[in-house]
């Protein structure tokens, strides 16, 4: 049964073109935006941007500006790339969950004997794989673009690869969970939409914070996230199965 | 054994009591209505009886499975009742054929692409099955909810107000679609707000306001009443008439010839007639009874 849900969800998905279009705009822009901006200020102001970062971060780059600027970025966008999952998993989840409340189509699929575990559990997968798909792809390319602009490869290293092979796959689900949680318990799709959005605040602070070289992610930081999010995720599955009650769901 | 058997159901949301003391059986191959003001508790009833609300007391047994206090109906139960919902609930997105093919999948439908081809058929949606569901006109979709019920082939129908805002073609689209399964002999609790429905397709009606009020045996054949402006012995009309009975001044008929010959015989029986008009069933006295007596309370 799970199956059929996957495949029902991963349909609607495909035909909905402002969904993914919506979903393709903030990793694009994650991608584009910080390498078109290195590739300008290479060209346009090399020895001040060099200047920048070696305050700011301390870097000492001997491969040039190019290198410099980019083993910036490589080592302090990738919490941006954690944003993601979390964020196209919410936008996901929270239209299926809710969406089916507002269509009226829940009572309907509660009528069926399939059990909730599945549709939980069909619904979170549908919204988990584009999700890892879009982000994967995403960080990908955003290597290809740093290791071009930089002349020699430099991403991914470690924790580039723990984060998005190990990290993205559970904050993708942290951020599904959540969203089930959330429109179990909020009539309106947008607003559960919105309020499980703000699970991203927390990585966006932590960004902004490295960005301005206040703080260094490094590994450690990066093993005591994944197992955070690790145990906040059964603990949220273990809420929305049990949420995701055929009575409570229809006389909200 | 009886399709349905309900007793003494009861249910209460956050300690508002919607319904209580809902008790009837339905009998295989039998049409029943439910009958009620807007919040007397019949689409609570029907979520009972399909397995998505637990009674807080009383029992039902739907299709040999049955349904306990705090307990719904398991999915063995869900898997032989076909529900109609009050609105469609479908994915806009998809086409009318991917819908339904969805749900009779999760129905574990037998053979689901041909069983689904064949409903499409029977309610004439073939030509539009490949077309995205928001774009199927409100008859068009409500059908298509009806073709959900019946995918998975049930042994009871629950039919929650079948032609609610419908136009008038749509609603009589959507009447003969139930009066085809009911012709079927399909067991069937229809909940409906128009008398006619009750009137045309069921056997019996329960109605119900917060609690069972009544169950009614639907009489059918059509009455005639004829006023008479002086006293008159009809016996020589009898012939025309399935059943006759006099009361005062009032004749009541139910005719077996046509309504212009059986007043011609009462006037040349010396019958002096003041008015002939169509008998108000009993249903819609008893509907008009219960209403009066729910807007008291």
């Amino acid at each position: 049964m799970i199956g059929v849900v996957i495949r029902k969800e991963l349909l609607e998905v495909r035909r909905s073109p402002i969904l993914l279009l919506s979903m393709a705009s903030l990793p694009a822009t994650v991608v584009a935006v910080p390498i078109a901006l290195l590739a300008w200020l290479v060209r346009a102001a090399p020895e001040q941007a060099l200047l920048f970062v070696q305050d700011v971060y301390g870097v000492r780059e001997s491969a040039g500006v190019a290198a410099g600027i980019a083993s910036v970025l490589a080592r302090n966008w990738l919490p941006m790339f954690l944003v993601l999952p979390i964020f196209l998993a919410v936008l996901l989840a929270a239209q299926s969950i809710g969406g089916e409340r507002e269509r009226r189509t829940l009572e309907p699929l509660l009528a069926t004997p399939v059990s909730t575990l599945s549709i939980v559990a069909g619904k979170s997968v549908a919204a988990m794989v584009p999700a890892l798909a879009i982000t994967w792809i995403a960080a990908a390319l955003f290597c290809l673009g740093i290791d071009a602009v930089a002349g020699h490869m430099l991403l991914p290293d470690s924790a580039w690869l723990f984060g998005t092979l190990a990290l993205s796959p559970l904050l993708a689900l942290f951020g599904n969970a959540t969203a089930v949680v959330v429109s179990s318990r909020v009539l309106d799709p947008r607003a559960a939409q919105n309020l499980a959005a703000t699970t991203v605040l927390p990585l966006l602070a932590l960004l902004v914070f490295q960005l301005a070289g206040r703080i260094a992610l490094g590994p450690r930081f990066y093993f005591a996230l994944a197992a955070g999010v690790a145990a906040a995720d059964v603990a949220l599955i273990a809420i929305a199965v049990r949420l995701f009650d055929r009575e409570k769901l229809l006389t909200r | 054994m009886a399709a349905i058997e309900a007793d003494a159901l009861a249910k209460s949301f956050g300690g508002r009591p919607a319904c209580r003391e809902i008790s009837f059986t339905v009998e295989r191959g039998e049409v029943f209505g439910l009958l009620g003001p807007n919040g007397a508790g019949k689409t609570t009833t029907l979520r009972m009886l399909a397995g998505l609300y637990a009674p807080d007391a009383g029992a039902a047994r739907v299709a040999g499975y049955p349904i306990t206090p705090g307990r719904p109906g398991g999915p063995e139960l869900r898997a032989r009742v076909g529900l109609l919902t009050e609105s469609p609930g479908f994915y806009d997105r998809l086409t009318a054929r991917e819908n339904l093919m969805y749900f009779a999948r999760l129905q574990k439908a037998r053979e689901p692409a041909r069983r689904c081809g064949a409903l499409l058929d029977r309610f004439a949606l073939r030509e539009h099955a490949d077309r995205p569901f928001a774009e199927l006109s409100r008859g068009m979709k409500q059908k298509l909810a009806i073709a959900r019920a019946l995918v998975h082939d049930p042994d009871v129908i629950l039919l929650d107000e079948p032609t609610v805002g419908l136009d008038p073609e749509a609603t009589r689209e959507v009447r003969n679609v139930v009066a085809q399964l009911a012709a079927d002999h399909a067991t069937i609790v229809l909940c409906t707000h128009h008398l006619e429905e009750v009137e045309r397709l069921c056997s019996r009606a329960a109605f119900i306001a917060g609690r069972l009020v009544a169950i009614h045996e639907i009489r059918r054949g059509s009455l005639l009443r004829i006023e008479l402006a002086a006293p008159f012995a009809p016996d020589g009309v009898r012939a025309l008439c399935h059943s006759l009975r006099l009361s005062g001044s009032t004749l009541l008929i139910e005719p077996r010839a046509e309504v212009p010959e059986i007043v011609a015989a009462l006037v040349r029986a010396g019958a002096r007639i003041a008015e002939v008009a169509p008998h108000r069933d009993p249903l819609e006295d008893a509907w008009l009874q219960l209403l009066a007596e729910a807007r008291e309370r």
